[in-house]
């Protein structure tokens, strides 16, 4: 019998009197855990264990099956010095990032714009044109979108048209990182969607004010518009930035796995589960996947030390 | 010029330019669906032509093509979906409940943990929950795409049902103490119907991500019976070689966008809101 047990024998009515009963169950800090216990248990086991054996195994050597050799920072720099295909990674993706995230907002700003302000069916447009970003993650857009660019693919049959022979866009590798760079672009309809909730926040009295000092539409855009969006902008900039790296699906489909024709469509992510998961040197990726960490973190921190010289929050001036 | 006529020709230069782009948007996707309904030699000779008759050939020897059929990838696929959208529920307003409402020791230091989780990439995490489920004998099950769900790991719901409950009036929750309930019960009675439109959210993104979820699958299930519907597709290219089986491999294609398109109908607004308010990351 718990003290509590005790207590209401003996005084039936103290429980009442005193709102705060005691009891484990009844105990605001056990509550609160019990809560939060299925959390933890993930947190701990799913997330903070991984991120610490992660940091463990990238300094060890470890194919699953002998217990994991200690290297120290051996393969740090053999990434950095002895494996091309690796460098080859870094350079594929920071091309994709540095193409498509730029190319993505830009379309998703301008037609945002086009959508903005008392057009009829704008909830249509909005429709069709975010479709692409919902279903752009699967595996059937990026079959899609292989053959498409493939040699007898709809692209060349439409250059045919204007007398275009063009090449198989995905097995040359002058051109097959460009076929990952417009699918990303493709799906530009979330940040367009985010940038059209920006758009309409933008208070009509500053458009006003602006046509009284004789402002077209064009000074308009760059001395109202945009500044009020560069909250928006970085929101989106970072957030495609951080996916952007990680992009998998895509580079696996439309390279079938290889990353090829020459190693060209070989992201970053491809690399890490080739090395991990096809040749399970689990040491190895969990290396590759420490410096990604370090990429984003890095790519992150910049971006927003960048805010302050062109991010306007609207209440400091 | 009117100010007036010049303002409808411009809203009829705009209608002009984003139906030409929409048309060009969707015509991937067009052609995909035509082309599934086209005997093969005609999918490439005529790419633009609408299909003469509808052909549904190329589905039913698609659905059949590889050596399990289509049904068993669909039952995985929606198995591991409709568990992934309960655990995420269950597991993410129990978190967030407690974020939100509860005092507790440590919970702010919890709260920080979880925000830093937000932002990480999770191939950090990939090779030793890897490690950890081949430990413990659930490679090759559904367990390793199931289980982490139950236990909140995509802490982004957890963020969006915070920011959700700590809008719901407290006084609410003070008039229910006051009648004499506990927490579990502010949590089930009022906290989850008054939180309709943030669990439908979150159920929404729950199933089209898990649904399309491709590297999760690839790493976890080797056995065809157990492939989901992505990996099947894969299965698909691999097989044909890409070459000789356009016709099938569309229709599977096709087919595989229906469940994400059917949400997307359904709830349209709810899912533009939800990335309007920009809270949601694709």
């Amino acid at each position: 019998m718990t003290a509590q047990d005790l207590d209401t024998l003996a005084a039936p009515g103290a429980a009442v009197r005193t709102p705060r009963r005691r009891g484990l169950l009844r105990n605001r800090h056990v509550v609160g855990y019990l809560f939060l216990s299925p959390w933890i248990v993930g947190f701990l086991c799913l997330t903070l264990g991984p991120i610490l054996a992660s940091l463990y195994l990238s300094m060890t050597s470890y194919d699953l099956f002998n217990a994991p050799q200690w290297l120290g920072l051996e393969n740090y720099r053999k990434l950095f010095f002895d494996d091309e295909r690796y460098l080859q990674s870094l350079s594929v993706t920071f091309r994709y990032v540095a193409m498509s995230v730029p190319l993505k907002l830009a379309f998703a700003l301008g037609v945002a714009m086009l959508l903005n302000r008392g057009l009829a069916g704008l909830g249509f447009y909005r429709s069709i044109y975010y479709l692409p970003s919902l279903l752009g993650g699967s595996v059937a857009i990026a079959i899609m979108w292989r053959q498409i660019f493939s040699y007898d693919g709809v692209i060349n049959r439409i250059l045919e048209q204007f007398g275009i022979f063009g090449p198989s866009w995905i097995s040359n590798p002058d051109y097959s990182l460009y076929t990952l760079v417009t699918l990303a672009v493709w799906q530009f309809g979330s940040p367009m969607v985010i940038f059209l909730a920006g758009l309409k926040q933008i208070p009509q009295d500053l458009y006003d004010a602006a046509a009284i000092d004789g402002a077209g539409p064009l000074h308009k855009f760059f001395f109202v518009t945009l500044p009020m969006l560069t909250p928006i902008i970085f929101f989106n900039f970072v957030m495609q930035l951080i996916g952007a790296f990680q992009a998998f699906t895509p580079s696996y489909i439309i390279s079938n796995g290889t990353g090829g024709p020459a190693d060209s469509t070989l992201f970053y992510t491809l690399y890490l589960y080739e090395q991990g998961f096809t040749n399970f040197r689990m040491g190895y990726a969990s290396a590759i996947a420490w410096i990604l960490v370090g990429i984003i973190a890095s790519a992150t921190a910049i971006s927003f030390l960048s805010a302050k010289y062109w991010v306007h929050y609207g209440d400091e001036d | 010029m009117s100010r007036r006529a010049r303002h409808t020709r411009t809203q009829v230069l705009r209608h002009i330019l984003l139906s030409c782009a929409a048309v060009l948007m969707l015509y991937p996707l067009l052609w995909m669906i035509m082309s599934s309904f086209k005997p093969d030699e005609l999918i490439f000779s005529e790419p633009a032509a609408l299909p003469t008759s509808l052909d549904l050939s190329s589905y039913f020897e698609g659905w059949t093509a590889l050596r399990t059929s289509f049904t068993t990838f669909y039952m995985n696929s929606f198995i591991i979906a409709a568990l992934a959208v309960i655990g995420n529920l269950m597991a993410c307003s129990l978190t967030a409940y407690a974020f939100a409402r509860l005092e507790f020791k440590g919970r702010k230091i919890w709260f920080a943990l979880m925000l830093g989780t937000l932002m990480l990439p999770y191939h950090v995490t990939l090779v030793p929950q890897y490690v950890l489920f081949l430990k413990f004998g659930w490679v090759n099950t559904f367990l390793p795409l199931i289980v982490p769900k139950f236990l909140a790991v995509d802490a982004f719901f957890i963020f969006l049902m915070v920011q959700f409950f700590r809008g719901i009036p407290r006084e609410i929750d003070e008039a229910a103490i006051m009648d004499g309930c506990g927490p579990w019960r502010i949590y089930w009675k009022i906290m989850l119907p008054l939180s309709t439109p943030v669990m439908a959210t979150a159920a929404i993104f729950s199933f089209i991500w898990t649904y399309d979820d491709f590297l999760g699958p690839l790493i976890y299930l080797n056995d065809i019976d157990s492939y989901t519907v992505p990996l099947a597709l894969r299965a698909f290219v691999d097989s044909s070689g890409g070459e000789s089986l356009y016709g099938e491999l569309f229709a599977m294609s096709t087919l595989s966008l229906v469940p994400v398109f059917i949400v997307f109908l359904a709830f349209q607004r709810l899912i533009i809101r939800g990335v309007a308010l920009g809270a949601l990351k694709r």
